[in-house]
């Protein structure tokens, strides 16, 4: 009896308690992004598992790692990679490299099975297309574009460098 | 009592008036909920429909109106009609007796307390009413919870408040406002704390707001005894149940926080401060505490308030019976 008398106490106080951390909350600044005013900035999107894309390159960024060794396409449980070996043997560069998204369900086997590390998923939050068409990426223009875009990654700058000089 | 017309012109005016507080204070405390919430869970809550949201009450109150009254198959019209409407016109009577100031009573009763708990028993007759006319199983099971909830929550509530009228020696709210002085140490809340901590569980549990909101458990049973109710049907309900919280949150700050005392210049805006801050500690736990299963919630009641109900009365009465 005396026990259970202690408990309940023990619990009223635990409710205090909780009542204070809600209180605390009810007066702290907000998290919420009103988004069509303001975006996520880039530091808060790094855990976001976007569309996939091409990693860069080590020596050249503007060239894929790829190999052309198909692991991903048969990884792929949607159907949605395309990859297209160069007709010459001696060269393991992809000439084409067709991404899926409608296909896609972002379940990372491709990423997960590549030998090279060439796939990675982006972070791009604020994509928008109009028709099925616009979610048919092609991977190689668009590493492309992104180097040509900001040719080294904010914070890589000392390690480009030395890949550069290796 | 002799029904003049001043009486009933009296009567006419207060009962318009109390309409009007219970809208604006649907609308306002809709607003300071969602609000409350959002800021509880560091989000804005409502912030898009005019200036912070302001209007967002009020559209949604016209989106219930314009709203199509949909009946299910199999329903029991006659009951399924009444339940709102025996949900939301006692509770214009119940406001009739409470002293809002010092000269502004609707109705100066002798007995107002009788009369109040009384015709509180209306909103769980329209619950059960609403559930078993709606033909629904989860509004059958809402309403049974309604009933044996709102059954067992009275008991330790009127113990309670009897505390209080023993003390006073009076069963009329004006009068044991009289008895109680103007400054924070001459309020009941001191002579019996226990008394208002029992009353506080339990108008949580009477009014049926989370923790204790079992009749309507969104995850458990989609709505509970209004899942079938649609438009006007479901905006009486939700009218009469912050009605009905207004009403508990006025009858404590009679009882136990002086009324409309206060210190420096009593009047009605003391009545009304500390009926909403009960109000906005009704919020404050609803967006704090889990809900409890069914049988904490009876636990709650039978086995803590009224066993301590009972002792607390039973010490106030041989106080008050020694020491006159």
């Amino acid at each position: 009896m005396i026990r259970a008398i202690w408990d309940n106490l023990k619990g009223l106080y635990s409710l205090l308690v909780g009542m204070k951390i809600t209180l605390i909350f009810l007066f702290s600044p907000q998290k919420t992004v009103h988004y069509p005013r303001k975006t996520v900035e880039r530091e808060n999107l790094i855990t976001y598992r976007g569309p996939l894309e091409l990693t860069r390159g080590k020596t050249d960024p503007a060239v894929t790692r790829c190999i052309s060794c198909q692991m991903c396409v048969k990884a792929c449980p949607g159907h949605c990679l395309t990859v297209v070996k160069n007709p010459e043997k001696s060269v393991k560069a992809p000439i084409e490299w067709k991404y899926d998204f409608t296909l896609c369900c972002l379940c990372g086997a491709c990423v997960e099975t590549c030998p090279t590390s060439a796939l990675a998923f982006s972070h791009r939050i604020y994509l928008v297309a109009r028709t099925r068409e616009e979610l048919i990426f092609d991977l190689l223009a668009d590493l492309k574009a992104r180097v040509e875009e900001t040719p080294v990654l904010p914070g890589e700058e000392g390690a480009s460098a030395e890949a550069a000089q290796g | 009592m002799d029904l003049s017309l001043v009486t009933f012109a009296q009567i006419l005016v207060a009962v318009l008036a109390i309409i009007g507080l219970m809208v604006a204070n649907a609308v306002v405390m809709v607003y300071v909920e969602r609000k409350a919430a959002g800021f509880i869970q560091r989000r804005p809550g409502p912030y898009e429909v005019g200036p912070w949201g302001t209007i967002q009450a009020i559209c949604d109150s016209m989106k219930l109106l314009a709203k199509q009254i949909f009946v299910p198959a199999n329903v029991d019209w006659v009951l399924f009609f009444l339940a709102p409407v025996l949900a939301f016109f006692p509770v214009l009577l119940l406001f009739l007796p409470i002293p809002f100031g010092p000269y502004l009573t609707g109705l100066a009763v002798p007995d107002g307390i009788v009369l109040i708990l009384a015709f509180a028993g209306f909103g769980v007759l329209s619950n059960l009413f609403a559930g078993w006319a709606s033909n629904n199983k989860y509004g059958l099971l809402g309403a049974a919870r309604a009933v044996s909830q709102s059954v067992a929550y009275e008991i330790p509530l009127i113990l309670a408040l009897l505390a209080i009228i023993f003390q006073t020696g009076s069963l009329s709210l004006t009068e044991i406002v009289e008895a109680q002085g103007s400054y924070p140490w001459q309020w009941n809340i001191l002579v019996q704390p226990l008394a208002f901590f029992i009353y506080l569980v339990s108008l949580v549990g009477e009014t049926n707001r989370a923790p204790f909101d079992l009749p309507e458990a969104e995850s458990e049973l989609t709505a509970g005894f209004h899942t079938e109710y649609s438009g006007m049907g479901f905006a009486l309900f939700f009218l009469s149940e912050y009605a009905n919280m207004l009403l508990v949150s006025f009858v404590c700050a009679t009882f136990f926080l002086g009324g409309y005392k206060g210190p420096f210049l009593d009047g009605i805006w003391w009545t009304f401060i500390k009926a909403y801050l009960i109000m906005f500690f009704i919020v404050w736990i609803r967006w704090t505490f889990p809900r409890v299963r069914f049988d904490q919630l009876l636990n709650i009641n039978w086995k803590w308030l009224l066993p301590l109900g009972l002792i607390n009365l039973w010490i106030t009465a041989i106080i008050v019976k020694l020491l006159p």
